[in-house]
């Protein structure tokens, strides 16, 4: 007679360190009980102000997303070494606890943690503007879905190449992306076509701009359109990164350096 | 009102004594009452909340709204109680009543100064850290401490001054502080007072902006960021920091081509 635990036991067997996931205090107080294994707590904010944290900008859809990028961010705060095994608690189905993933930490960042942290812009603006994007792919404009293109840092060159469709609504304006007017605006103004141009400060430089980059050579994924053409192309041309709201699918999709770097889907949010 | 009273009766004298004991006990209370309203009313506890004299009031069992209410009931019910006997003729009090009518207003201002400038004190530094709690360099809790010893040192020469002690040194010795302190800021920050002038300028009317391409100085390049203090200009790879104060001074070239 085996029990089930006995069975999989092996999965958080010898682990260099437990991730815990959007933790509840009580957990992370439980988990604190454990003597041998540094626990490392994962989640938007530090509600439990747990001394080994690490910062997630968004509750990504994939869960293998989720995992990496927290174990890029341990990495990078030197929690965790490359080889380390450690075991993952996080929520799959509901709100519950209802998985342990055991992965070995890898050398090296992929795609999503170097979009957020080894961008031009700050990685809270390029949050700000998924957000702006996520919240507009949820309501639409006026309830019709809308489409919307974000071009985030290397503010400079983004304006060199790009030239305006119509005049631009945040001439002589300072508003950032994060102020909470903006929202509205941006919802208004998305109504246009072209693409707005945030500053790395997260200032919004200008709207209604037609991208002109040279499009040679970039390969996005067979049945996007011409705006995500255009992201992918600006930010192969350019330090900036793209923010993409989908007008037919409603997917919220990033470029950076010309690739397609992460889809999400606003209605999960 | 004494050379009044003398004429009558002395079991007149003893009603009058009642009556104003009677009175004054009870206008007393309703004015500690009312008192303790208008301190809530003003928000008074809100403003307190989390200072150190609040503790201090709270580890005696009461709160500091309750001590203000209850200090001013008490002087009421000293005063009618002094005046009654005196008027009842049981004591002489003409002398020390007449001084303490001098003495007393005084007195109770000077604590009620010292009092605010402690509360005041801890409102300050409990701000300061708020806004600083983002910064994270430890030794920024000394500005908050800084700046309420000043506030309860100021209230304290208030106080001392209210009840006529000779302050002038100390006064002298705040003024040498307050120069000092001015002098010392301005060297320390003219460049960014000027650079903060100069990026209103540049921020109001926007000159150049994001993209152009502007020569500033032997430095040119394109506009990648415009802020207070400096403006970011960018040329193959290299990110120049101009302080806007520069800016002006040396006017910046707007390159068309």
């Amino acid at each position: 007679m085996v029990e089930p635990c006995a069975l999989f036991e092996d999965i958080v067997a010898d682990i260099d360190a437990l991730f815990l996931f959007s933790p509840t205090g009580s957990e992370y107080e439980d988990a604190t009980e454990l003597e041998e294994t540094p626990v490392v707590v994962v989640d938007t904010d530090n509600t439990v102000e747990a001394d080994k944290f690490v910062a997630v900008p968004l509750e990504f859809d994939d869960i293998e997303d989720r995992i990496r990028f927290a174990l890029e961010g341990a990495t990078e705060q030197e929690l965790v070494e490359p080889g380390d095994q450690v075991a993952a608690a996080l929520s799959l189905f509901g709100d519950d606890r209802d998985m342990i993933a055991r992965v070995r930490v890898r050398d090296g960042t992929h795609g999503i943690y170097d979009l957020f942290t080894d961008s031009r812009a700050d990685p809270a603006v390029i949050r700000d503007a998924f957000d702006v994007a996520i919240e507009l792919g949820k309501k639409g404009q006026k309830g019709k879905p809308v489409g919307a293109l974000f071009v985030v840092g290397d503010a400079g060159n983004v304006m060199n190449k790009s030239r305006p469709l119509s005049y631009n609504p945040f001439e002589k304006s300072h508003v950032h992306v994060g102020d909470p007017i903006v929202n509205v605006m941006l919802k208004e103004f998305s109504r246009l076509d072209g693409a707005f141009v945030i500053s790395d400060s997260g200032k919004i430089v200008s709207a209604y701009r037609y991208l002109e980059p040279s499009a040679e050579g970039v390969d996005i994924p067979k049945g996007l359109g011409a705006r995500h053409m255009a992201a992918g192309a600006i930010t192969r041309d350019t330090g900036a990164v793209a923010i993409v709201l989908s007008e037919s699918d409603a997917l919220v999709r990033a470029f950076k350096g010309g690739d397609l770097i992460l889809e999400l889907d606003p209605e999960e949010y | 009102m004494v050379d009044l009273l003398a004429n009558v009766s002395i079991e007149m004298q003893y009603l009058w004594a009642a009556l104003i004991l009677v009175f004054g006990l009870f206008g007393g209370y309703v004015i500690g009452q009312l008192n303790r309203q208008l301190l809530f009313g003003l928000g008074v506890e809100e403003a307190v909340e989390g200072t150190s004299l609040e503790r201090t009031a709270r580890n005696f069992g009461t709160d500091t709204i309750t001590v203000l209410a209850r200090s001013t009931a008490w002087i009421i019910y000293l005063f009618a109680i002094v005046y009654s006997l005196q008027v009842a003729g049981f004591v002489q009090t003409s002398v020390l009543l007449s001084r303490g009518a001098d003495l007393l207003p005084s007195y109770v201002l000077a604590v009620l100064v010292f009092m605010g400038g402690l509360l005041a004190g801890d409102k300050v530094e409990m701000s300061v850290d708020e806004r600083l709690k983002g910064v994270k360099f430890p030794e920024v809790s000394l500005v908050g401490r800084i700046l309420r010893y000043t506030v309860i040192f100021v209230a304290v020469l208030f106080a001392l001054a209210q009840i006529g002690v000779a302050v002038e040194v100390l006064f002298i010795l705040l003024g040498a502080y307050l120069f000092a302190f001015i002098v010392l800021t301005a060297t320390a920050l003219h460049q960014l007072l000027a650079a903060g002038g100069a990026g209103l300028y540049i921020l109001l009317s926007e000159p150049f902006s994001i993209g152009d391409r502007v020569a500033i100085g032997n430095r040119e390049g394109v506009v990648q960021e415009v802020d207070l203090f400096v403006t970011t200009i960018e040329q193959d790879g290299r990110s120049y920091l101009v302080p806007n104060h520069l800016v002006l001074r040396k006017g910046a070239t707007l390159i068309r081509d």
